[in-house]
């Protein structure tokens, strides 16, 4: 993991508007799946839209950086570029349906969707190593508590409750986060 | 339902839930996948059987077919001794009051376990010294020791 990636998005972007091209770097790998994922998942955007869309808004973001005011604001300014992007895409596409309709109830639902999976996964990258290890083995790569005993060279009969108090810092994590964005009126 | 009842006594209830959620939804792919990889390695037994002349190409194939099938109960074994030892841990540390339903779990759980690790040992393509019927036998002697734990002993 590079020290950037722990770097808060403020002063990411307090380092991109310095012209290190390391921080830019970081900046796309750091949002790049949320960016495509709004595009595929939120307005269902084909995989070829879906990647003019992800070029465009970065290229934005590169010239407009400067004139984004508060840098923790980055997440929801990248929503915000995305969603306007996407919009033109659909409405030049000559789709015959309207947005409304592309976007629907489950448009929203994915959306909230996509959102709640990056506060996750936002929320996992706060967590310890070990933690961070043994939850992406469980339940992204779907091993069972042998393997993960085995590779990890921990006893079999502790794996249940090690995930069950890495999910409880987990919830944690995110309930913080929660309260803090109430408390800044994000 | 256990770890779910337990969350006013147990902090780590709310985690065992979690991982009974993710084990179901594994199961139910799983179950479907078996199904499937039986009936093909099924119909390709009868293809095989069918024509006497012996044809590399469809020996290759047919021995496909029963890896895979060997591949999902050996998925299903693995599973039922996770849920056997998730079952056991939420009978020992959730609300006193479902232990019988997590014994219950767990029973059942060593059931399945035993069931696949059959269907693994029986499979055409395994044959003896195989890692997977190792690996099938240990996952069934996991579930049955979790079993136990609240149970007493099953056999």
């Amino acid at each position: 993991m590079s020290q950037l990636s722990t770097l808060p998005d403020a002063e990411l972007v307090q380092r991109c508007r310095a012209g290190e091209s390391d921080a830019w770097n970081e900046l796309v790998e750091r949002y790049s799946r949320y960016v495509y994922a709004i595009a595929v998942r939120g307005f269902r955007l084909s995989e070829e839209d879906a990647e003019d869309v992800f070029q465009d808004v970065f290229t934005r973001a590169f010239m407009r950086l400067e004139t984004l005011r508060d840098g923790s604001a980055l997440k929801p300014w990248l929503a915000q570029l995305t969603r306007r992007r996407c919009l033109d895409a659909i409405s030049g596409s000559g789709r015959e349906q309207s947005v409304e309709e592309v976007m629907g109830d489950e448009g929203s639902a994915d959306m909230e969707e996509v959102e709640e999976a990056f506060a996750v996964r936002e929320a996992v990258a706060g967590l310890s190593e070990a933690c961070q290890d043994i939850l992406d083995r469980f339940f992204a790569q779907d091993q069972s508590y042998r393997t993960i005993s085995e590779e990890l060279d921990i006893p079999s009969g502790t794996i249940a409750s090690r995930i069950a108090r890495c999910l409880k810092k987990l919830r944690d994590e995110l309930e913080g986060r929660n309260e803090a964005a109430e408390g800044s009126g994000e | 339902m256990v770890a779910r009842c337990s969350r006013d006594s147990w902090d780590e209830a709310a985690g065992v839930a979690a991982q009974a959620q993710a084990i179901r939804d594994r199961a139910v792919v799983l179950a479907h996948t078996d199904g499937k990889v039986w009936e093909d390695a099924l119909a390709a037994l009868g293809n095989a059987q069918a024509q006497d002349a012996s044809d590399a190409r469809r020996d290759f194939a047919l021995e496909q077919k029963l890896e895979r099938a060997a591949a999902a109960p050996l998925e299903i074994a693995e599973l039922g001794a996770d849920v056997a030892a998730l079952a056991a841990l939420a009978g020992e540390r959730g609300e006193g009051t479902y232990r019988a339903d997590a014994s219950a779990a767990a029973a059942l759980a060593a059931g399945a376990a035993r069931a696949a690790a059959h269907l693994v040992q029986v499979n055409l393509g395994v044959r003896a010294g195989d890692e997977r019927l190792a690996r099938a036998s240990a996952s069934e002697q996991v579930a049955d020791d979790a079993a136990a734990r609240l149970l007493g002993p099953t056999r």
